[in-house]
């Protein structure tokens, strides 16, 4: 096997201290990058320079590094989750990139991901929006036969592509209204779309809108932007089945 | 009596999106009516002045009238107010920010074509609606077509109408729900086509512009596009 040729570039990165404190951009050079390496290999070997030079290395976050757990997300050069179509940034190689490349890396700008440290932000806007509503309640005891419920294929099928979503917060940061459509627009159809998210199907629908809105996210206007960037490529036809939920519940539910 | 839903309605970032979009779409459809209205012109002076004396005198014209100020009103504050709350939320400060295809002209400009047909629209009752009428409709219509000025306001009100409603027609429906593999592609298609229909405002203007229906007279040609 031939080893790749090795090359250099210049990571422009933001730097800051903690949530209050002013950031900046600062430039590192980063040598013996190999095509071969993920981009965050290539952050992981910037880190390790730095420790060695006795600077704090850049916090970034990062779990599965497969593409399916939804930590890393990081704005490269300009794309959201960087220049390859419905990816993650961990799934990003260094082949994308060529020797004296002038990279930069940013975190996701969004008032409600408010920034924690260098490219990390604090998510938990999601995870209050899940508690409002994205989940569904059942008996504890003993699970009933997994089959016991008839769900047709294509609804099981329409509810696993909108399952599929990570929690990666890209379509926020793609929308130029920040708005969180898409990832609640995914849990409403899926839930929706399945017997067991029936019981509680309108009051999950209006409890998820309004905790929405109470977190400030944006209006959706339509853009399409967040369906063009989903690393999971969950499409805008669920936030059209949750404009339906919403509508539908606001005027036949009793709530 | 409970009146949360209605509230939940005017609040809530999809009640809101959900009343814009209504009134949206019966602003697009009285466009269309509108358009047919204008086409009347071409059937001559007596057919274009006969249908403006129904309208006048069916008492019903001024309830109609005042529910399209009414429907003009909601889609501007409801539209304003979305836009206010987008303007605050939006993400901001990169040093890099690319589009990934999602957008287009028209879905990232409505808020200046909607500026733009406001004006349009401003410049259009403060000529017709709002002047002396006893020279009659027809030859305040087509007498102030033969002006340059008065044209290219048409035409630049036009297009912007047109770019808005490439947007805003398939949007509306996404909005209210009705987003299918079935019907969304006819939905886009049918949203284009009306807003190319709207360039027939602008088309109608220069037609007379360009004096095309006394050439056709002097030519011994009557035109009559509908009869």
């Amino acid at each position: 096997m031939t080893k790749s040729k090795h090359f250099c570039v210049i990571v422009r990165v933001w730097r800051q201290a903690g949530p209050q404190e002013p950031g900046r951009m600062v430039s590192h050079k980063v040598q013996d990058v190999s095509p071969d390496m993920s981009f965050l290999e290539m952050l992981d070997i910037l880190n390790d320079d730095l420790l060695k030079k006795g600077e704090t290395p850049i916090a970034f976050e990062s779990d599965c590094r497969e593409g399916i757990c939804g930590c890393c997300g990081l704005v490269v050069n300009g794309d959201v989750h960087g220049p390859d179509e419905h990816s993650t940034v961990c799934q990003l190689h260094m082949r994308r990139f060529k020797d004296g490349d002038v990279i930069t890396v940013e975190p996701w700008r969004v008032k409600s991901f408010p920034v924690l440290k260098d490219l990390v932000v604090d998510r938990s806007s999601f995870d209050r929006l899940i508690a409002a509503g994205g989940f569904i309640s059942v008996n504890t005891g003993a699970a009933q036969d997994a089959n016991a419920i008839p769900i047709e294929k294509d609804k099981a099928e329409e509810a696993m592509d909108a399952a599929a979503c990570i929690g990666c917060g890209a379509c926020v940061v793609s929308c130029p209204n920040g708005a969180a459509m898409l990832f609640v627009g995914a849990k409403i159809s899926q839930l929706a779309l399945l017997p067991q998210g029936g019981p509680e199907r309108a009051a999950r629908a209006l409890n998820m809108v309004q905790a929405m809105d109470k977190e400030g996210f944006g209006n959706c206007t339509n853009e399409y932007e967040c369906e063009a960037v989903c690393p999971k490529d969950v499409k805008v036809a669920n936030i059209a089945r949750m404009n339906r939920e919403f509508l539908l519940a606001n005027l036949f539910s009793k709530r | 009596m409970d009146i949360t839903f209605l509230k939940r309605l005017a609040t809530t970032s999809i009640g809101r999106k959900a009343l814009m979009a209504v009134s949206g779409l019966l602003l697009g459809g009285f466009m269309l009516v509108h358009l047919a209205e204008n086409l009347l012109l071409f059937k001559g002076e007596a057919a274009y002045n006969g249908w403006v004396d129904l309208l006048a005198s069916n008492p019903v014209t001024p309830l109609l009238e005042i529910g399209l100020l009414l429907i003009f009103i909601a889609h501007i504050i409801t539209g304003v107010w979305v836009r206010v709350e987008d303007f605050l939320n939006a993400p901001s400060g990169y040093e890099a920010r690319n589009w990934q295809g999602g957008r287009t002209i028209g879905s990232a400009t409505m808020l200046y074509t909607a500026a733009a047909v406001l004006s349009y629209l401003t410049y259009h009752m403060l000529t017709f609606r709002f002047v002396d009428h006893s020279m009659g409709f027809y030859q305040m219509v087509t007498g102030a077509f033969r002006s340059r000025a008065f044209v290219v306001v048409y035409i630049a009100g036009s297009a912007a109408l047109a770019l808005h409603l490439s947007h805003g027609m398939q949007s509306a429906f996404q909005t209210l729900g009705l987003n299918h593999p079935k019907y969304t592609p006819l939905i886009k298609i049918g949203g284009i086509l009306v807003a190319v229909l709207m360039t027939g405002f602008a088309l109608i203007s220069v037609y007379y512009l360009l004096g095309i229906d006394l050439k056709a007279a002097e030519a011994g040609y009557q035109v009559v596009i509908i009869r």
